[in-house]
């Protein structure tokens, strides 16, 4: 009680001896009179915030340069924050903790964001005008890296998260032929979409985010060169193991070359040759059928196409 | 230097505006009628005059690097600072010429618990506390490496207290040498020979 006493003479006395108190000591003043006490409600009325000397034209970007937290008297807005008391209003800004509590934004206001991006405007560089386009960027830049930062607030600024680096390409920017695109495929499983033709590599296996993204390059790489290489067991590749329908050397036109013979035989027509038969249209139409059906599937154009080409193989007009 | 002259021969033909360096930025692509002095140079339709020296700016040697997309998942406790984030991080975008592509807000994930009431037994009455995460997603598009570095650095040094961040970055790139042919083909005649790197 003392102590306070001799604070309130003093501060008192300093208010009398300085007539322009500077905000700074009026904010003390403040702090420390809102303790309860007939005595700091007098000291304040004493003396006026600084929102009543501010113009209204006045720069506020020197008013709250940096984030900083409200202070009720370097505000000059009438603003009331927190739950409002029975048939009454809620609480205004003086000694109001949750206008404190939350993140303003009063350092940030328009005019102080384009100054500050004005200054920054000369760090910046264009983007290329050659590449307006998302087509254009792939045509010139196949390869995508993905990495993502995070930023919050905690013990660590570390997050083990930032290490992954994800590679796309698109196989069609490679540089392979028919046996390597088959063979990378095979290699690279599950990694691969069919529908947008896309390789994606996720690397998370290095401690780092430089050694993960060298380590996607080295598995491109590898990949790449090992797609290109034929080994002796390849030749072993089955009929199973096939990507897509291939017609020729297999059931389909065995069955459909001894059909065709059996009814020349019957016609006794003199021996046609397996070539002429297979060059022949009817039986390039059974095999383009044929194809689509087994590698696109069964829609209504391949199977009326297939029934097409089948009543031509087989001469019969009779049937729709 | 190679990726220099790849620079060169794509930049072929399109005006490039004069470039101005970052506190550590990359050298911009190059029109032909180059080795200026400090490398930087006037592209053919804007600038009429040379723009006053920055001092703190300094040119580096290294090609620029290309981010396709930039996306910024702003994650927070209250929609009201989001907002607002958001405000001021478009604001920031448009003033330095970056394109925002889209500006959404997925839905907000509460997370619940259910915890004892009491110190002691009472497992009747429990009480229940729930976290409310709030998202804004930003995304930017065709930033230069020079500028998502300012725009980031800007934009993550003013994030409010108790907001959290994740910036994912696209870059793009050409293939990298080795892979644009087969190297069996340049080899020597020994089979199997040294693995590839």
């Amino acid at each position: 009680m003392q102590l306070l006493f001799q604070r309130w003479r003093q501060q008192v006395a300093a208010y009398f001896s300085t007539p322009a108190a500077s905000s700074r000591e009026a904010q003390q003043r403040e702090v420390s009179t809102r303790r309860r006490g007939r005595m700091s409600q007098l000291i304040r009325s004493h003396i006026p915030p600084r929102t009543e000397r501010m113009a209204v034209d006045q720069d506020w970007s020197s008013v709250y340069p940096t984030a900083a937290a409200f202070k009720p008297a370097s505000v000059p807005l009438p603003i009331r924050m927190g739950y409002p008391v029975k048939g009454g209003v809620p609480p205004p800004k003086e000694g109001n903790l949750e206008l404190i509590k939350i993140p303003n934004f009063l350092h940030l206001t328009p005019p102080a964001i384009k100054k500050h991006c004005a200054a920054l405007r000369d760090f910046c560089t264009e983007w290329p005008s050659a590449l307006d386009g998302d087509e254009k960027c792939e045509q010139h830049f196949p390869v995508e890296i993905e990495t993502v930062d995070y930023v919050s607030a905690g013990t660590s600024i570390r997050n083990p998260k930032a290490r992954i680096v994800t590679l796309r390409v698109k196989l069609s920017n490679l540089n392979l032929d028919d046996h390597a695109k088959k063979k990378l495929i095979k290699l690279v499983g599950k990694r691969y979409c069919k529908d947008t033709d896309v390789l994606t590599i996720i690397t998370d296996r290095c401690p780092l985010r430089r050694q993960n993204y060298d380590y996607g390059i080295h598995l491109l790489t590898v990949l790449y060169h090992e797609s290109w290489k034929t080994e002796a067991w390849e030749s072993e590749k089955t009929e199973e193991d096939m990507e897509e329908y291939i017609w020729e050397n297999s059931s389909s036109q065995k069955n459909a070359l001894d059909t065709l013979l059996q009814i020349k035989a019957t016609e006794n027509v003199s021996n046609v040759t397996k070539e002429e038969l297979l060059a022949s249209e009817v039986v390039r139409n059974y095999r383009n059928s044929v194809i689509a059906l087994k590698n696109e599937g069964e829609t209504e154009s391949n199977m009326s196409q297939y029934k097409e080409s089948v009543k031509k193989l087989l001469n019969i007009q009779a049937l729709p | 230097m190679a990726a220099r002259c790849l620079w060169r021969r794509l930049c072929q033909g399109s005006s490039f505006p004069v470039s101005y360096a970052s506190r550590v930025m990359q050298k911009q692509c190059f029109l032909p009628n180059m080795d200026l002095v400090g490398g930087r140079f006037s592209g053919s339709h804007v600038h009429t005059e040379e723009p006053k020296t920055n001092p703190l700016v300094s040119i580096s040697d290294e090609p620029e690097v290309l981010y396709r997309r930039l996306s910024l998942l702003v994650k927070g406790h209250d929609r009201a600072v989001l907002d607002s984030y958001e405000y001021f991080a478009v604001l920031a975008a448009k003033e330095l010429g970056i394109t925002v592509e889209k500006v959404h807000k997925p839905p907000k994930k509460i997370e619940r618990l259910t915890l004892l009431k009491s110190v002691h037994i009472y497992k009747k009455h429990r009480v229940q506390y729930e976290m409310r995460t709030h998202y804004t997603c930003l995304e930017l598009k065709h930033l230069t490496g020079s500028t998502a570095a300012v725009y980031l650095e800007y934009v993550e040094r003013n994030l409010p207290e108790g907001v959290a961040m994740e910036v994912k970055k696209t870059k793009i790139e050409k293939i990298p040498e080795h892979i644009q042919e087969p190297v069996w083909d340049t080899l020597p005649q020994v089979e199997e020979a040294e693995v590839k790197s």
